[in-house]
């Protein structure tokens, strides 16, 4: 029972915190939330859908489709976080700006997210169907996994909805930074995984100082992407990832102050 | 005018090395195979060679799913009943490395050796 609430509550951890941090922002801005629970729903059938197809999936690109997809699926959700943190930084100043953009960036990102972690539950469920003896402590075990880990999703999402506003996107952006950076280096992973990126021998390893492992170290892998051993190829993937997003933000942020001063001498 | 040239030599120099990444993919890595029944992993123990990437072959002859992983390794792939599953490890310092099935972790555990 303990091995079904550890996998459950990781999956839903890493999903429930993107899934948070984006229905903060639909909150924030006041956009219409019964899209959000559409796209959880198109994430949970794709998840099935994912589930039902792994076998062929796996087989394709010479037994590494698997990775490829996985990998793709990442880099997809990490190009739509980078699109709504611009688009977040352009409805500053009380704009209301490419609200449509945003509001489609925001459901693939949150459908792409749950399909992700949703298809491993699915395919850890599965496996143990046919086994009844099993399966309702499975379940129980899955339950309180996913309770435990929408409980964490929950917290993060009424700090982000309660924190004064003039610290709201910032926050928002650094969290969106940091996971952005964390899915690009699971993509690179992926990859060195299929023989599609060189590998080479891991550069550090904190593993004795904080284990990967543990709740903790689970939790900073959800949120930075903390990878005790990485290879180089992660290691350049995720500064890529960070640069390019801290790179965009500054520049965002900086025509957005501009058209703030504007605004204020102005203000017709 | 010398410094033109350095420039040019860098250059060169990574565009080769850019060129010789696809050919360094292509070549044959080791192979190694390894089978899943009842939930447990057959070898337990896998002997692989030093400082070389490695390709690994994970069959699944159990009905159910499973779920190759370790933490030593970073590797995680699930390996759907009755199938099998590629996977490249390494290149690995000496050392032993811990696999185990995350489905079943308690039965289906073993570990890489390199050597």
């Amino acid at each position: 029972m303990l091995t079904s609430v550890i996998i459950v509550l990781r999956e839903v951890l890493e999903a429930a915190l993107l899934l948070s941090i984006l229905l903060a922002m639909c909150r924030v801005l006041e956009l219409r939330r019964q899209w959000f629970y559409g796209a959880l729903a198109a994430g949970v059938l794709g998840s099935i859908g994912y589930g039902l197809m792994l076998g062929p999936i796996s087989e394709a690109a010479d037994g590494v489709g698997q990775e490829i997809l996985n990998a793709a699926l990442q880099l997809a959700l990490y190009f739509f976080l980078l699109v709504i943190a611009l688009l977040l930084i352009m409805n500053t100043h009380g704009n209301r700006r490419y609200l449509g953009l945003l509001q489609s960036m925001m459901l693939l990102a949150i459908a792409c997210a749950t399909l992700r972690e949703g298809s491993e539950i699915f395919i850890y469920l599965m496996a143990f169907a046919p086994q009844q003896a099993l399966l309702s402590s499975v379940l129980s075990g899955a339950l309180i996994g996913a309770g435990i880990g929408f409980s964490i999703g929950a917290l993060i999402y009424y700090v982000l909805v309660e924190l004064p506003c003039q610290y709201t996107l910032g926050v928002v952006l650094t969290l969106l930074t940091l996971v952005g950076g964390g899915l690009c280096l699971q993509a690179a992973q992926q990859l060195v995984q299929a023989d599609w990126l060189p590998s080479a021998m891991p550069l550090w390893d904190t593993s004795t100082l904080l284990d990967e492992n543990s709740l903790f170290g689970q939790l900073l892998y959800a949120l930075i992407g903390y990878e005790a051993t990485p290879t180089p190829a992660e290691v350049i993937a995720y500064l890529l990832g960070v640069g390019m997003m801290v790179l965009l933000i500054a520049f965002a942020l900086r025509r957005s102050d501009m058209e703030g001063q504007n605004y204020e001498f102005h203000p017709d | 005018m010398a410094e033109n040239l350095r420039c040019k030599a860098l250059l060169y120099t990574l565009a080769l090395g850019v060129l010789a990444m696809p050919l360094h993919a292509l070549a044959e890595r080791p192979v190694l195979t390894l089978e899943i029944r009842d939930h447990l992993f057959h070898p337990s123990e896998l002997v692989v060679p030093a400082n070389t990437k490695v390709k690994l072959i994970v069959y699944n002859r159990d009905a159910t799913a499973e779920e190759f992983e370790s933490y030593e390794l970073n590797r995680e792939k699930v390996i759907m009943g009755g199938q099998k599953a590629v996977i490249f490890i390494g290149p690995l310092a000496p050392g032993e490395y811990p696999f185990f099935g995350e489905f079943n972790p308690k039965t289906a555990q073993g570990k890489v050796i390199a050597q």
